[in-house]
């Protein structure tokens, strides 16, 4: 079970298709920096293959001015959830 | 990449310059008279078994533009002169300290990146 | 090419992946050289080539145009350093419409199940 962190925005969409393509079964997604954009209703098609398994920083959120505007369908953790998450899963791995 | 030179070898009256850490600034300047003039420098003596290990490191780099870390000149070594002499051991009593970066430097190559 | 099924993976201390394409960043050639300097270190080093990474291992790849050097000479040192767990995303590969002979070593190619399997099973996992 792996957490995978990714900071591009969805204007980088081979990473997306890359991370797609890397993604395991029990995996999890967090999105952090710019990749706060892909949490938007509009960008979310990038996030389809990861349904149900992502979250977004609030922290992140927060600086960007997305707070109010995010997904209703993707978790908002706060620095303390990011803390959980990295407890829940065996490893992380980073993506840019 | 600019490097500077830190110092200069006369051999056969021309000036070698030398960068900070005692390797060629051009590689271009290398011949085995600028070999011995290096190996002298540093108080060495090369022996036909220094020069073909030589050839060996000059061969490595023609062919990936790289000087190799001590792991891959003993498989290179190993590969052209034979089991022998392709051993780490071997390869210390001819350089002592630091067969990848004595050879590299004797060779005319510039310092081995992948090895610290 | 074949699709091995993922028990032919045989896990390595450290895995690169590596994404980006020859030349017009500086991506590839740290993630190169991360696994070059690991190796030298006497780690076992896997790599995997995935999206435009797959250009790496395009045969017939050259110097730039004003000299710059390329990382063609890098994927071919990799023997020397005993790296030889190759392996690429047969997606990738697809996609841009080539096949094994077109790359300058042998590789393992690897569907999404089992490229999602190889970073599970490697116990570090740096991504370039």
């Amino acid at each position: 079970m792996l957490l995978h962190l990714l900071n591009r925005s969805p204007q980088s969409p081979s990473v997306y298709r890359d991370l797609g393509e890397a993604f395991g079964a029990g995996d999890h997604l967090l999105l952090i920096e710019d990749a706060c954009y892909a949490a938007l209703p509009p960008s979310s098609a990038v996030l389809e293959p990861f349904a149900g398994r992502v979250s977004v920083l609030r922290e992140d959120l927060i600086s960007r001015g997305l707070a109010e505007r995010v997904s209703p369908d993707i978790a908002v953790v706060d620095m303390n959830g990011f803390l959980a998450l990295t407890e829940t899963h065996e490893r992380c791995v980073s993506w840019f | 990449m600019v490097t500077t030179t830190a110092r200069t070898l006369m051999v056969e009256g021309r000036p070698i310059g030398l960068d900070p850490e005692g390797y060629l600034v051009s590689l271009d300047d290398w011949s085995e008279r600028v070999a011995e003039a290096l190996a002298a420098d540093d108080d060495r003596e090369l022996t036909p078994a220094h020069w073909e290990v030589i050839e060996v490191l000059r061969d490595f780099y023609r062919r990936y533009e790289a000087a190799p870390a001590m792991r891959p000149l003993v498989k290179a070594v190993k590969q052209s002169l034979g089991e022998e002499k392709g051993s780490s051991i071997y390869l210390m009593q001819l350089f002592p300290e630091s067969p990848a970066k004595v050879g590299a430097r004797l060779a005319g190559l510039p310092k081995p990146t992948n090895c610290l | 090419m074949t699709t091995h099924p993922s028990f032919d993976i045989e896990p390595q201390d450290l895995l690169v992946v590596l994404r980006h394409p020859p030349h017009g960043t500086q991506w590839l050639r740290e993630g190169l050289d991360v696994a070059l300097v690991a190796a030298a270190f006497g780690q076992r080093v896997g790599l995997l080539f995935q999206g435009d990474g797959i250009f790496a291992l395009l045969k017939d790849q050259q110097a730039g145009a004003l000299g710059q050097k390329g990382t063609h000479s890098q994927i071919a040192m990799l023997e020397m350093y005993d790296i030889e767990a190759l392996w690429v995303s047969e997606a990738a590969l697809a996609e841009r419409g080539l096949a094994r002979e077109d790359l300058m070593l042998p590789t393992t190619s690897l569907n999404a199940e089992a490229v999602a399997k190889l970073l599970r099973c490697h116990p570090h996992t740096l991504i370039f």
